[in-house]
């Protein structure tokens, strides 16, 4: 579904951002892109909608290659929410802000509605339809972003940095509509930094540093090694890191949830129980 | 454009940038009355030698050039102009005097330019700031513009940052025609501006929390002092100034 | 020494109808560090700025009730008084920062006082060493990342050398490594000077083990106010949306099959040191 060959990016500024990138990510496939501030997260969000093109090398979305797509085209495929809400809202209510970009995309007016009602169904926004987007707390905020971007079914929805600024309950909604929508096989791409949000969706984990792809596979194999995450500025889960602590009594360190570890805890502990009986 | 970028702020460490920054301002100041005073290209010459001169001794030679080469465009216009002007106008009799004349008031646009560029080069935008305030200007215009300087490159990331936004929800910003894109600058100016005023606000509560505006009399962790090499500089500047003057009035 | 006393507060921002505070009585001794937790809107923002006099000086509305705080009334004292008592950090460093270098910024607020150079100076250098960006004093804040930003923001508070200081969620728009850094600034202020602290965060991990007291709120009331092993630990907490330590969720996992915590731990190395001991003295 995506593909990126070799891609090297380098702003106007002269700052190398990617150097290099190649990957592939599979249609519903759900993937989480981690590395410090300024490890090229952002740079790459922007490369799957055509924000920006490659100066060397190539993206490819669903078989066609970025440089011979607008950005508008491109969006229809991938959906990118920014991290900052603000930065969208202009319309009087919130309804029309979702009905805007649909209509920019060449929907036609019955689907638009279709597509409206939908979608604030869907981010459990209806009760909110006629309200100002500037009068919305945070986190409904966060849903509308959301809500305008899904609301013309693309295949792929980027997120950049979902959770900055949410509390636990939001960030919960947020798990749980991820879920959803790659149940739906949807192709989901969150670029975080929270390690927590990310050890509780076990995605698949791409590691960035400095332009480059450091590692790239399963979250519990990546979040828990100890000097990859050190060497990206990224700290280990709480969940990892107790249990690397506790690895020389022989517990499995390379876990990252709760219940995995309660698990393996206790079967150690039952271990040792049955060395002292014996 | 390559225009500001002899005038973006820069700081650096030779002889100039030591200058006390209100020796320098006032030498650029002088430096514009002079190419007010004269039209004759053999003096701006001369004027644009000794700032090739200052520029060289501050090492920043390669913006200030980009500055000038910046400004040719607008150069040949206001020549171009001013020729066709002259011409039709018949004011000199012969072309060459035309040309002349031409060519000066566009060299005199040039030096205009290039004489704040080296103000701007050489001096930090705290040093402009500390200028305000040894001036005696108001706190709050100081304040304000410092705060101009400071936020003007969040707000430039901000309006990118917009336009991302936009454009990956189908707005196409670079079609259209000039009633249409004009159409496009409201999901622009409308989220840039609101968020303007939401940090505005931010920046109040922090200014509030800082105690702004709570002594009648502010004072600063820092000021301008001149020193014995400001003065010498500025007495050598003030001397050729009069020169320059008495010549245009009394020419020996 | 009470350093915070409020007693029935009840708070509606001007145009509202509903209050944005209700009822509150909190007690905050001096040296105390309390956590502020809660979802978004239950009013933490709210109570933060009552503290300082932002509230109701800057913001308006109907408020009923005492705020006492380093034994001055709130609505009565002038916010540049209270700001020398009680300093705020907010959640955007961005905001926070109004000067040109970060010598400067710390500087802000005692230059806005008048006070004499020499004074100034002292404390911009004991603010820069105590956060530990010296290094960074002649930078330009643009250029600086979040979290480097932040500690100016907060030693341009402790230049003021507050007996209290709040944070508004400081640590949210900044990546885990740096919000690390900022927790541990806030507590080596704590370890240094004896700084009362109220935090209002998110990130209960890093706090949780660190902290003397939890207050937590929810649709402008506090529903609990105790000690963390109390609010982290405890059941009744859960629907008010208050996160749990992951160690706390895996440590009663375990509690279920062995008896190993007695107390329940609020850290990695809690957790670790209960593991330990229970071994131990199961082979023993």
């Amino acid at each position: 579904m995506i593909k990126f060959d070799n891609v090297t990016y380098v702003y106007p500024t002269g700052v190398k951002a990617l150097d290099g990138v190649s990957v592939e990510i599979g249609r519903g496939e759900l993937v989480a892109i981690m590395g410090e501030n300024g490890a090229g997260k952002t740079t790459f969000i922007k490369h799957l909608n055509g924000l920006l093109k490659p100066t060397s090398g190539s993206v490819y979305v669903d078989g066609k290659n970025t440089k011979t797509l607008s950005v508008a085209q491109l969006s229809k495929i991938v959906g990118v929410v920014f991290q900052n809400a603000d930065d969208m809202f202009f319309l009087p209510t919130v309804e029309e802000e979702v009905a805007f970009s649909l209509r920019n995309l060449g929907f036609s007016e019955e689907v638009v509605q279709k597509r409206v009602d939908w979608a604030l169904n869907f981010m459990e926004l209806e009760e909110y339809r006629k309200r100002s987007p500037f009068l919305l707390s945070g986190g409904e905020k966060k849903r509308l972003a959301l809500a305008i971007i899904l609301a013309w079914n693309p295949q792929v929805i980027a997120m950049d940095e979902p959770t900055v600024g949410q509390d636990s309950l939001q960030k919960e909604k947020l798990k749980e509509m991820i879920k959803q929508l790659n149940l739906q096989e949807r192709t989901v791409i969150i670029s975080t930094h929270d390690v927590e949000f990310v050890a509780e969706l076990k995605p698949r984990v791409i590691l960035m540093s400095r332009g480059r792809i450091v590692a790239d596979g399963k979250a519990d194999v990546i979040l828990t090694d100890g000097e990859l995450l050190s060497n990206c500025s990224i700290l280990m889960p709480q969940v990892a890191a107790t249990m690397s602590r506790l690895a020389d009594l022989g517990f499995n360190a390379k876990v990252i949830s709760v219940e995995e570890a309660v698990r393996n805890i206790v079967e150690g502990l039952m271990r040792f129980e049955h060395i002292r009986g014996a | 454009m390559s225009i500001l970028e002899g005038l973006k702020f820069y700081a650096g460490d030779t002889a100039i940038h030591k200058l006390d920054p209100r020796v320098k301002f006032l030498v650029s100041m002088l430096m514009l009355i002079i190419v007010v005073m004269y039209a004759e290209v053999w003096m701006l010459t001369v004027l644009i030698a000794v700032q090739a001169v200052i520029v060289y001794i501050a090492k920043v030679m390669r913006r200030w050039l980009k500055t000038i080469k910046g400004s040719m465009p607008l150069a040949a216009l206001v020549f171009g102009l001013n020729a066709i002007f002259f011409i039709s106008t018949g004011t000199y009799a012969t072309l060459q005097e035309v040309f002349y004349h031409s060519i000066a008031l566009a060299y005199r646009l040039v030096l205009f330019l290039s004489s704040f560029s080296i103000f701007f080069l050489t001096t930090t935008p705290e040093e402009i700031g500390l200028t305000l305030t040894s001036w005696r200007v108001p706190y709050p215009y100081t304040f304000a513009f410092i705060s101009a300087i400071r936020f003007t490159p969040i707000i430039a990331q901000e309006l990118r940052d917009i336009m991302d936004a936009q454009r990956a929800r189908g707005v196409e910003l670079d079609r259209g025609g000039l009633l249409q894109r004009a159409k496009k600058l409201i999901p622009i100016l409308v989220p840039l501006l609101a968020n303007a005023l939401r940090r505005a606000y931010e920046l109040a509560e922090a200014m509030e929390v800082k105690c702004f505006g709570a002594a009648k009399k502010r004072t600063s962790l820092r000021e301008l002092k001149a020193g014995p090499k400001d003065y010498a500089v500025l007495l050598t500047v003030l001397v050729l100034f009069s020169l320059a003057v008495y010549y245009r009035f009394f020419p020996f | 020494m009470e350093i915070v006393r409020i007693e029935g507060l009840t708070f509606t921002y001007s145009g509202f109808d509903t209050p944005a505070l209700s009822d509150i009585n909190l007690s905050v001794e001096e040296g105390e560090f309390v956590l502020l937790l809660g979802p978004s809107g239950c009013g933490k923002s709210t109570l933060c700025r009552c503290l300082n006099g932002l509230i109701p000086h800057f913001y308006t509305g109907k408020m009923e009730g005492k705020v006492l705080v380093a034994g001055m009334d709130v609505s009565k004292t002038p916010t540049y008084v209270l700001s020398q008592y009680v300093g705020m950090v907010f959640q955007n460093p961005e905001n926070q920062l109004f000067s040109l270098t970060v010598e400067n910024d710390v500087a802000f607020a005692l230059e806005n006082l008048g006070m004499p150079r020499d004074e100034i100076r002292r404390r911009v250098d004991f603010a820069l060493k105590a956060v530990g960006i010296e290094e960074l004093r002649k930078r330009s804040p643009f250029e600086l990342s979040g979290g480097q930003q932040q500690k100016v923001a907060i030693a341009s508070i402790l230049a003021l050398m507050p007996k209290l200081m709040v944070f508004d969620e400081p640590t949210s728009s900044l990546d885990p490594v740096s919000a690390k850094s900022i927790i541990e600034t806030i507590l080596k202020i704590r370890k240094e000077f004896g700084t009362s602290v109220i935090v209002a965060e998110h990130r209960v991990e890093l706090l949780a083990d660190k902290v003397d007291r939890v207050v937590v709120m929810h649709k402008g009331r506090i529903v609990k106010d105790g000690s963390p092993r109390e609010v982290f630990v405890s059941e009744e907490m859960i629907p008010y949306g208050v996160p749990v330590p992951k160690v706390v969720s895996m440590a009663k996992g375990v509690n279920k099959y062995f008896r190993v915590f007695n107390e329940i731990p609020l850290s990695s190395e809690e957790f670790e040191q209960g593991i330990r001991r229970f071994l131990h003295d199961k082979v023993r």
